[in-house]
């Protein structure tokens, strides 16, 4: 409907992506890891999300909705009587 | 629990996008159609998306944690027997009826189908459900905050609930009032892709820290790490229910009266941009339900794996915070994990982090009747985030946790000011108005629908049993009202009298079920039992699955016997709306991969090997 929904999509989890990815390169080798088991959460995952917002916007960037042209709606069929 | 500006920033960045969103659609939302149902404009693989979200609420994420957390894996059943069948056969049998109709909701299709009275029986008892779903998931959202301490230090203590209260509504109102269905869905969408962003990695670091499934099912009893052990018999598995009354009260008659009938889910479908996609939402939404059980079902396995005993700050808060639990309900298959009655399997497996519930009055450990203390299981996921996610991390994990909650909200707003604004106030209040007049309506609808569950949310404070009991209202209301659909869908022959009469026998016949029986270890009351005790049932899950098909089956019976003395319609009225007078529809121009009923197989092969590797 007018907006593509991968955008906003995209544009939040490089946002968060972001946010997390650099708060988790400051922070490395920091004690706050020792509850999860030492393994760079922040770093890791934020990158991963980052990514997966940068395809999202990209591909809605590009692409746009087709409409089907073979499925009309239903109301868009000739044969088909107006409902009471 | 203090959180660092690093997890504020990462909350803000949400409503900041949330909001956004309703902002960016306003433009677009230019006759009712646009509001109420997105223009009928939708992708299938967003609406599936939505589909999944808006079912997904606070019930599910914690519900289903602590269901996992108390009984173990076979809590997989409410979603591998109690969703996908029933989502497989809504894509496939009845959207068609509900797309094609072009009903602009499940009471209008009734209404087309059946007649007036039909119609204003499910819009007002549906009108009354989703206010009530909306208020309790408000209610839980802010006992969840003030529990966890999340504006501890910020906002004075006694204020917390009630800026989580009305924080929410404001939010959810403004994005709605805004965007309608299309900012609903949009919404759902990102809150899908940020539940799993939240809770994948909790799993992750999870099954590491306890050494995988394998290491799970080391420290766990094995009846809690099997899903159809111990399923001859009642009293062989947690769950206390044998496979009759699970595959036919769960997995028919609850699973398929929710999925194939509660407009919340299917308003998604609706708004798809052509009949072949509104077939594909359902199935569509069926994969990452499947997979949903390794989300939150897992991580309260893992909550009572863990065997360390070294305890953070943050778990000692909640060791001692006035924890009333966050209760967890679903209007459909029911997620009855009452923490005041243990079963004798409860005792005996590992409890892990899962904290115990104290008495918010005395500070001591609540106990039950054998002098045990009870677990609070609805904080197995919160205490799990605690325990493993850092600063940084932990403000996703708990956007995700808020984020659950809001869909569960939006959605409920959503069908409500759609059924209020067609069904009711278009039906009998105001029939010959401008479209212009009833998009005005539904933004007060919408409105008026916040203001509604707020107050559902207060009550919910005053009434220590309120969502039981409303858990008990939504089964005596769901199970009966399949067959309803069923017989209207299938058989040309049922009339609008056998329809309207079977409704309510069917719900009477469930009251009279509650009323004469009893689960045991109970006493008679919000339990059942209130007219006299005829038979005992092991659980209360069996009790309500066995209400279920008691209800189901009375109103099939009292349907066919009023149909067949009453007259039926003309056949040329209900083309279109019963399987043997419509057209087939027409897909032979798709390939063979784009066909619906090749993803229903796919989806039901992928259900079947899930089964056969958790068995």
């Amino acid at each position: 409907m007018g907006l593509d929904i991968r955008l906003p999509l995209g544009l939040i989890f490089l946002v968060l992506g972001g946010i997390m990815t650099v708060y988790g390169f400051f922070t490395r080798h920091s004690a706050i890891y020792g509850r999860s088991l030492d393994v760079n959460l922040n770093l890791g995952w934020g990158l991963i999300l980052f990514l997966f917002g940068l395809v999202m916007y990209l591909v809605g960037r590009r692409q746009k909705w087709q409409d089907d042209p073979v499925n009309p709606r239903p109301w868009e069929r000739k044969e088909s009587a107006p409902r009471p | 629990m203090t959180l660092s500006i690093i997890d504020w920033l990462i909350m803000l960045v949400y409503f900041v996008f949330v909001l956004g969103i309703g902002f960016a659609l306003k433009r677009y939302m230019r006759t009712s159609n646009d509001f109420f149902l997105a223009g009928r404009s939708i992708p299938a693989w967003v609406c599936g998306l939505a589909f999944i979200s808006a079912n997904l609420g606070a019930q599910e994420v914690i519900g289903m944690g602590a269901s996992g957390a108390k009984y173990g894996i076979n809590t997989s059943h409410f979603y591998w027997i109690g969703a996908i069948p029933a989502m497989i056969f809504v894509g496939i049998f009845m959207m068609p009826f509900y797309y094609g109709s072009k009903a602009r909701s499940v009471p209008e299709y009734l209404r087309m189908r059946f007649d007036e009275k039909t119609r204003a029986v499910n819009a007002f008892s549906f009108a009354i459900m989703t206010v009530l779903s909306s208020g309790i998931s408000m209610y839980a959202m802010a006992l969840l905050i003030q529990t966890l301490g999340l504006f501890r230090g910020i906002i004075p203590e006694h204020y917390i609930f009630h800026v989580s209260v009305f924080l929410s509504a404001i939010i959810v109102l403004a994005y709605i009032f805004l965007g309608g269905l299309t900012s609903a869905i949009y919404n759902e969408v990102l809150q899908f892709f940020l539940i799993v962003a939240g809770f994948a990695p909790l799993v992750w670091i999870g099954l590491r820290n306890v050494g995988g499934w394998q290491g799970i099912k080391h420290t766990l009893p094995a009846s809690m790490t099997h899903s159809w052990r111990g399923m001859a018999h009642a009293n062989t598995n947690t769950l206390g229910v044998e496979w009759i009354g699970l595959s036919m009260g769960l997995g028919f008659v609850l699973s398929f009266g929710y999925w194939c009938t509660d407009f919340l889910v299917i308003q998604r479908a609706m708004a798809a941009d052509s009949e072949v996609s509104a077939r594909r939402v359902p199935l569509i939404a069926a994969i990452p339900k499947m997979f949903f059980p390794f989300l939150v079902i897992l991580p309260g396995l893992i909550a009572v794996s863990i065997s360390s005993k070294v305890v953070t700050p943050e778990q000692k808060v909640l060791y001692g915070a006035q924890s009333a639990g966050v209760r967890a309900t679903a209007p459909s298959a029911a997620a009855a994990s009452s923490t005041n009655t243990s079963t004798a399997l409860d005792d005996s497996h590992p409890h892990g982090i899962v904290p115990q519930k104290t008495n918010p009055l005395n500070g001591q450990p609540v106990l039950d009747s054998k002098g045990e203390p009870v677990y609070n299981y609805d904080l197995a996921i919160p205490v799990l985030l605690l325990h493993y996610f850092p600063t940084g991390i932990l403000g996703l994990g708990l956007t995700a946790l808020l984020a659950s909650f809001m869909s569960g909200m939006a959605g409920n707003v959503t069908a409500f000011n759609t059924v209020w604004t067609y069904d009711i106030y278009q039906a009998y209040i105001n029939k010959k108005a401008t479209d212009a007049h009833y998009l005005w309506m539904g933004r007060m609808a919408t409105v008026g629908g916040i203001l509604l569950s707020i107050a559902a949310a207060y009550a919910a404070t005053s009434f220590n049993n309120i969502m039981d009991a409303l858990q008990l209202v939504f089964s005596f209301v769901n199970a009966p009202l399949f067959a309803t659909f069923l017989l209207g869908m299938f058989w040309k022959r049922t009339t609008g009298h056998a329809a309207f009469t079977g409704l309510l026998s069917g719900t009477a016949a469930a009251l009279l079920h509650h009323g004469l029986t009893i689960p045991a270890d109970t006493a008679p009351g919000i339990h059942g039992g209130w007219i006299t005790i005829v038979h005992h049932y092991p659980s209360d899950m069996a009790q309500n699955f066995w209400t279920a098909i008691f209800a189901f089956s009375v109103n099939l019976v009292v349907t066919i016997a009023v149909s067949l003395i009453t007259k039926p319609r003309e056949d040329q009225e209900l083309v279109g709306l019963v399987y043997s007078l419509t057209p087939k529809p027409v897909d032979h121009h798709l390939n063979w991969y784009q066909k619906p009923s090749t993803l229903a197989f796919a989806v039901l092969a992928m259900l079947i090997v899930l089964n056969l590797v958790f068995a």
